[in-house]
């Protein structure tokens, strides 16, 4: 009686979980076939260090998908709508692999973006090569990520050789204007692919022009405590100060190089952290004078970007940043890729990205004029604008200052900063 | 590395510099050292008492920094008057918590002799806490302005950082107030019975699920000051606890498992190598030198500098 009862129920639960599998895939099957569905999948930092971008990542995508989707979807696909499906990276190569899997296979979308973090972004993209699923890079900004000749791979932002070319460029044009001269650079910077990566540009570039490296120091972004980091700087007490951080150890550093009066003739940084709304939140004016590196500003003079500002800042309560700023532009590229291959064959849809030429649109706030790949995907237009942060009646205020003819009228940068 | 400049006067007077330099990085290394101590005093606590390694450690600190920060910012109180609220809320929270969650696995594995399921509970409860203030909070970091903030003493040539130094003594005040409360009160020598062998202390009429609870609170409790010492000059996001958390584990290993002082003189070592030895080489190498010095601990003394030798 006993064996018989237990058989009973076994046979019963096997049956219902076969039951229950059979309506999933029906009903999956069925809202598939109502109306056609564009499956994006993004793999970004929702927690650990980086959390902060990759929220306000999130945020901006969201806004654009609404917008694409309000418009009335894709035309060539009968009206689908874009589904964004997200995934947690914890800023982990690991993790972002398995998720890129995880994607790709079970929940079949049909492109990727992401990563933020290049140390996730390089090994994600080649699983995407891998399985021919393209990956929409917005920002990461390491080089050799458009150099693998991947076919699937696209990057809307510039290369990290391009931002420390820019960066040194910058200093050498204010030498010029100010009339200072600028001997020996500090390097500080996250010990991460990103940080690396800007400083072997960094010191092949300082090489080039003459420049002297008196500190070269990677730290972990991890970091509890960035005293001694910043005792090496006032021990090295170099002309410039050149950063790389990601978002917490950028607050923490500019508070104790505040507080141990460590002294530069500039403060040269590269977005990332220190372009994060919330940096200057917390740092107020221990940021006064810093020149930072970004690829948008709230106050570029191109159509519309005022107004999609103000309302992503209605919505969500802070201001749009550069990177954000090509997230969103990210979207509107898939929008326009879709539109034009109107099919989710991957390889056709790829090779509509690959013959992007996207100059109107909402996408056009953005700092240039159109967005085209070359032929390793990398957007060959990206370009980027150096901003200096003061305190303007009270306020912190980012203010462009170069290339020139992107300065703020009436703007004179403060070059070399006053001692503490 | 640095110019060298070619007269005498100069190059003594760059030798002299970096002295102070290396002094700065000491202190600084003591005094945040002591702060790592007092994060890890919760946990060696809990340890010792529980014998149960309480991976939730890092998430209750991140409980007591949110605690502190909403009170400080919401009230504009001086961090350390918030101690009065914010530490008997966390001894609650912590008590309610092994109460509640622990204390059922407790009871179900209680002929185990190393209840391995609790550890898993722990993870569980690290896990829930980090996500429900994500959600509550969001992943942003939060700075509250304090009365202390940014602010510095000069001691000699020396920039000390005020809100540290007041750490430090409250690292101090706090280790020196468990110590005495475990030996010299009745409900601290009941804590320390249950802790050497919970059995008998059971047969002598102690309760031990409840002594438990009250251990868990104290440990929560020294989070919650751990929490108000930082938030003058730290951040605190959902995650935070995460960061502090294998830094707990060393210094408690390396201190000894279950013991006061060896937590706070575990936690200096630590800030001591990772400041000074920073000022020698890449800042990236001192966590791989702190981890080389933990193994190396634990190969000559396995129990730690101030550990107990007997099994538990």
């Amino acid at each position: 009686m006993e064996e018989r009862k237990r058989w009973q129920n076994v046979s019963i639960s096997i049956f219902a979980f076969l039951l229950v599998c059979s309506l999933m895939f029906f009903t999956g099957t069925l809202a598939q076939a109502g109306s056609k569905v564009v499956k994006i999948g993004n793999i970004i930092p929702l927690s650990g260090p980086s959390a902060s971008v990759g929220v306000q990542g999130k945020d901006v995508r969201e806004m654009a998908i609404e917008e694409i989707n309000n418009a009335g979807g894709i035309k060539s696909l009968g009206g689908a709508k874009l589904k964004m499906i997200y995934v947690d990276s914890k800023s982990d190569p690991t993790v972002g692999v398995t998720a890129a899997e995880r994607l790709i296979n079970t929940n079949k979308v049909h492109i990727l973006t992401g990563c933020w973090n290049s140390a996730v972004t390089y090994p994600t993209t080649q699983v995407a090569e891998r399985y021919g699923i393209p990956f929409i890079v917005p920002v990461s900004v390491r080089d050799t990520i458009t150099e693998r000749g991947f076919k699937y791979t696209f990057r809307i932002a510039a290369k990290d050789s391009w931002w420390t070319r820019d960066q040194i460029l910058f200093l050498r044009d204010m030498e010029k204007e100010f009339n200072v001269k600028i001997k020996t650079l500090a390097l500080v910077y996250e010990n991460g692919d990103w940080g690396t990566g800007f400083a072997a540009g960094w010191k092949k570039l300082a090489k080039k022009y003459g420049y002297q490296v008196v500190l070269d120091e990677p730290y972990p972004s991890t970091a509890v405590d960035l005293s001694p980091v910043v005792i090496k700087m006032k021990k090295a007490n170099a002309d410039v100060i050149m950063l790389v951080s990601n978002a917490a150890d950028a607050i923490l550093l500019t508070n104790t190089m505040a507080e141990l009066k460590v002294n530069a003739k500039a403060i040269i940084t590269s977005g990332g952290g220190h372009a994060d709304p919330k940096f200057l939140d917390n740092c107020k004016k221990n940021a006064d004078y810093i020149f930072d590196e970004v690829e948008w500003e709230t106050d570029v003079g191109k159509p519309g970007a005022k107004e999609t500002n103000e309302k992503f800042k209605k919505k969500y309560g802070y201001n749009l940043t550069g990177e954000s700023v090509d997230a969103y532009a990210a979207m509107y590229v898939i929008a326009d890729a879709l539109e034009r291959a109107g099919s989710l064959d991957p390889k056709k849809l790829r090779d509509a990205f690959a013959s992007t030429k996207l100059d109107s649109g909402p996408a056009m706030i953005i700092s240039y004029d159109s967005i085209e790949f070359d032929k390793d995907g990398q957007n060959k237009n990206a370009g980027i604008v150096i901003v200096q942060i003061r305190e303007i009646n009270g306020k912190m205020e980012r203010i462009s200052v170069w290339p020139k003819s992107a300065r703020r009228a009436g703007y004179t940068p403060v070059f070399p900063m006053p001692a503490r | 590395m640095l110019l060298a400049p070619s007269k005498p006067f100069l190059r003594n007077r760059v030798k002299e510099v970096i002295m102070d330099l290396i002094l700065q990085a000491t202190v600084n290394g003591i005094l945040m050292g002591s702060i790592y101590g007092l994060t890890a005093l919760g946990l060696t606590l809990i340890f010792g008492v529980i014998k149960v390694i309480n991976f939730a450690h890092g998430s209750l600190l991140m409980v007591g920094m949110y605690t502190a920060y909403w009170l400080i910012l919401l009230t504009g109180i001086n961090p350390y008057l918030a101690l009065i609220v914010v530490v008997p809320l966390l001894f609650f929270f912590g008590y309610y918590m092994q109460e509640i969650v622990i204390k059922p696995v407790f009871k179900a594995e209680r002929d185990v002799r190393e209840p391995i399921t609790v550890i898993i509970v722990t993870t569980g409860v690290w896990y829930v806490l980090d996500n429900l203030s994500l959600i509550l909070f969001g992943a942003e970091y939060r700075v509250v302005k304090t009365s202390l903030s940014g602010k510095t003493f000069l001691l000699g040539e020396l920039i000390v950082s005020t809100p540290k130094f007041y750490g430090f003594v409250a690292t101090i005040v706090t280790a020196v107030l468990l110590y005495w409360f475990l030996k010299k009160t009745r409900m601290g020598k009941a804590i320390m019975a249950t802790s050497f062998d919970r059995d008998a202390a059971s047969l002598m009429g102690i309760n031990q699920y409840r002594i438990y609870n009250i251990a868990f609170g104290i440990g929560t409790a020294t989070a919650g000051v751990a929490g108000c010492v930082l938030i003058p000059f730290y951040y605190v996001f959902p995650t935070v606890g995460v960061i502090f958390d294998i830094r707990c584990f060393i210094i408690v290993v390396l201190g000894g498992l279950g013991s006061i002082h060896g937590a706070v003189l575990g936690g200096i070592i630590i800030g001591v190598i990772e400041s000074v030895f920073a000022q020698f080489m890449a800042s990236t190498w001192t966590e791989g030198i702190i981890y080389a010095i933990f193994i190396l601990i634990l190969f000559i003394k396995p129990s730690g500098l101030f550990g107990a030798r007997q099994d538990w």
